[in-house]
């Protein structure tokens, strides 16, 4: 017998699916439509042929961390979009790149097997365009063992120690160590150093401690539950931290980062102390969000290029590429996806110069490990397959909405107060890289 | 140790959290005493009402006072539904699994919302009371905050005279204490309790939108926000609005000003665990605490 359902189950049932459809029309799905309807030929991604590959796919992994407070997945996600294009341009020689990424918790049991799921049960042939915060500190003897060379970017000190790594960025140490020199450079008092309790917080305050005690600047270091923070009160502990004429260096991600920022705002104490951010700060959402209050009183170390006022024909294809195949780079432009994207290229790069085209984990870390004198807009100097490749970068500011580049900072050398820079400056001028 | 004026910026901020500590623990109380549901999805429903008035404003340009009303409508609707819903399938099962059936609905939400408004995008609500602040002492005081504490005092007494002076709070004053007995007196308690369930959400939307604007737009954050007002609500024991206006101030305030004290700052995310464990052990001396819907015996 067929079962009528009365009012009121109909009525909530109704009410439901429009709460639903609303929700889900308030997301603004319509952002994606039609993006890939456009064909990406003409771009110059790969070969750049505009015809789409169809051999035998060769599987590239990742891993990324995504976890609440800390979702590092637009990086992998970029590289991705890159390897879209490729494969709509005549992948590698036919053959299309299809991308493998798992993701972390900060679980470094779960994260070893998945280190060894890639590369022993996917069989992927190389590692291009993971970002997680404990990676390098639990695979990279692993990655060193199996001879895979791993394209990255960076976050744990085995990052820019390991050999068998190679990041496209500085990380959050080096970055912080621009930010801070910036700091002192602007004359402060004092330095708050404020970051994430994640694991790796010592290594990454270490050079700006050496940076500070150089420049005989006092500087206290805090720490914040980035899950669970309350903005006016992390601004307000920063600033008493800093005390007069001191400086606050913020090292989070931009949702965090604006979190602390917007709380500064509504306690008015924008223009308390000089507030510099790491790279990660180096977005227009941010400035958006910050809007004109902040004009010039947030200085972020920038580790990439800046999108907006470079015509570069790297920055216009990374445009280009990122609004046809980015769907998913739900951060939009910024330096994740810049990094994604050099990332993508560099594994591209790497692929094609196989000459033997024949797509194995010892032809494929062989070509990730050969790569040297990479130039692009990105960055302040050529890329090369080292610990610390990228060591000279930008200084940004907001500016009615917008990052704009600091007028006349040019490119800043990170400096060699802080060790493995000291090392990998003597390295690049005895190899001429 | 630092100085007073070291504390006094952290006294408004405290306030203002314990203020909307207050509202939510109020809403949770007294759907709690009305329906016997611990709603532990308080925080991701206030939470969706706020990313939803964020799309409102910044995908649709719907003007910002249209989408703050949204949030709070949606935090009424989307929890009159499930009460309408669950709240019947579940109301004969055990308060435990009243409140299980909830973070069942808080992971769920929450899922949604990771994948609807990804973590990585920056976002945010600034309400308009954001702008215009005042200097008390060394502290600046936004009137955002001073809302916030008003609306949680406000909240408190109005959903106390409701209760006491109105037909539907004396209805839900006797479902609390007694249900089979208060439906054979010819109340009607599906009509009663509805009403518990979109009163509460609405306090959901409301604290939702000020917390995104106070603390942070981030599912996470919003969501797992529940244990400062379940601390709250746990040490007034589930019954009494006064107390749980009392601890949402404590722990708001106590949560603040231990931040500029060096020595214990890592430690502040204890706060309402601790207070509320304290407040719990100091209450079973001489009673034993139940999770049973008749609070303490």
């Amino acid at each position: 017998m067929r079962k009528h359902f009365g009012w009121r189950v109909r009525i909530p049932v109704a009410m439901l699916v429009v709460a639903v459809g609303l929700t889900i029309a308030a997301t603004g799905f319509s952002k994606t439509s039609g993006a890939h309807a456009v064909k990406a030929a003409g771009l110059a991604c790969g070969l750049g042929t505009g015809q789409k590959a169809t051999g035998t796919p060769i599987k590239i992994g990742a891993i990324a961390v995504k976890q609440a407070g800390t979702d590092f997945t637009d990086i992998p996600n970029m590289a991705n979009a890159y390897f879209q294009c490729v494969n709509d341009n005549g992948g590698i020689y036919g053959h299309p790149i299809v991308q493998d990424l798992l993701t972390d918790q900060t679980d470094p049991g779960a994260l070893a097997a998945d280190a060894k799921q890639l590369i022993e049960t996917d069989h992927v042939v190389g590692i291009a365009g993971s970002s997680d915060i404990i990676d390098c500190a639990v695979n990279s003897a692993y990655y060193k063992k199996m001879h895979f060379n791993v394209l990255e970017a960076g976050i744990a000190e085995q990052c820019y120690s390991s050999p068998a790594e190679a990041p496209v960025n500085m990380g959050p140490r080096y970055s912080a160590d621009g930010a801070t020199q910036t700091a002192i450079a602007l004359h402060a008092k004092k330095i708050a150093f404020d970051q994430s309790n994640v694991p790796g917080t010592q290594y990454n305050l270490g050079g700006s401690k050496l940076i500070a005690k150089a420049a005989h600047v006092p500087i206290q270091f805090l720490t914040e539950d980035a899950a669970n923070i309350n903005g006016e009160t992390a601004a307000e502990k920063e600033v008493q931290a800093a005390g007069p004429g001191g400086a606050v260096v913020l090292v989070f991600t931009p949702p965090v980062a604006l979190q602390i920022l917007q709380g500064a705002q509504h306690l008015g104490l924008e223009n308390k102390v000089i507030w510099t951010c790491a790279t990660p700060c180096n977005t227009d959402f941010l400035a958006t969000a910050l809007g004109s209050a902040w004009n010039h009183k947030l200085y972020v170390n920038a580790e990439m290029n800046l999108i907006s006022q470079d015509n570069g024909p790297n920055s216009v294809l990374y445009q280009k590429v990122l609004k046809l195949y980015g769907s998913n780079v739900a951060g939009g432009i910024g330096s994740f996806s810049q990094f994604g994207f050099l990332l993508g290229q560099l594994a591209v790069k790497g692929l094609l110069s196989i000459k033997s085209k024949v797509y194995t984990p010892q032809t494929v870390n062989a070509a990730f490990k050969a790569l040297k004198n990479f130039k692009t807009d990105f960055l302040c100097k050529p890329w090369y397959f080292g610990p610390l490749p990228n060591n000279t970068d930008f200084t940004v500011y907001p500016q009615d909405g917008k990052m704009v580049l600091v007028p006349k900072s040019g490119c800043l050398p990170i400096s060699t107060v802080d060790p493995l820079v000291k090392q990998v400056r003597a390295y690049e001028k005895a190899h001429h890289v | 140790m630092p100085s007073w004026s070291n504390f006094q910026p952290f006294i408004p901020i405290g306030l203002a959290a314990g203020g909307v500590y207050a509202l939510s623990g109020v809403g949770m109380v007294v759907l709690y005493r009305a329906t016997g549901v611990l709603n532990l999805a308080f925080g991701a429903i206030g939470a969706m009402g706020a990313l939803i008035a964020w799309s409102m404003i910044n995908t649709w340009h719907v003007p910002a006072g249209i989408a703050y009303v949204a949030c709070i409508l949606f935090g009424g609707v989307a929890t009159l539904l499930y009460g309408m819903v669950f709240g019947r399938l579940l109301a004969a099962r055990d308060p435990l699994v009243k409140a299980a059936a909830t973070l069942g609905l808080a992971l769920l939400m929450l899922g949604v919302m990771n994948r609807l408004w990804p973590a990585q995008v920056t976002r945010s609500i600034t309400l308009p009371t954001d702008n215009t602040a005042f200097t008390f002492g060394d502290a600046s005081v936004d009137w955002t905050q001073v809302i916030a504490v008003g609306f949680g005092v406000v909240m408190t007494v109005g959903t106390a005279i409701f209760l006491r002076v109105t037909k539907i709070g004396t209805a839900m004053r006797a479902l609390a204490d007694d249900r089979e007995i208060t439906a054979t007196l010819g109340v009607p308690v599906r009509r009663v309790e509805a009403a518990a369930w979109f009163g509460s959400g609405l306090l959901a939307g409301a604290a939702g939108l000020l917390l995104a604007d106070l603390v942070t737009l981030a599912s996470d954050g919003l969501t797992f926000i529940v244990i400062f007002t379940l601390s709250a609500a746990l040490i007034a024991r589930l019954r009494s609005l006064t107390v749980t206006f009392v601890a949402a101030m404590v722990i708001g305030l106590v949560d603040n000003l231990i931040t500029p004290i060096n020595s214990i700052t890592n430690f502040r995310d204890m706060t309402p665990f601790v207070l509320a464990i304290a407040a719990l052990l100091f209450f079973s001396r001489e009673r034993q605490y139940s999770f049973a819907r008749g609070g303490i015996r």
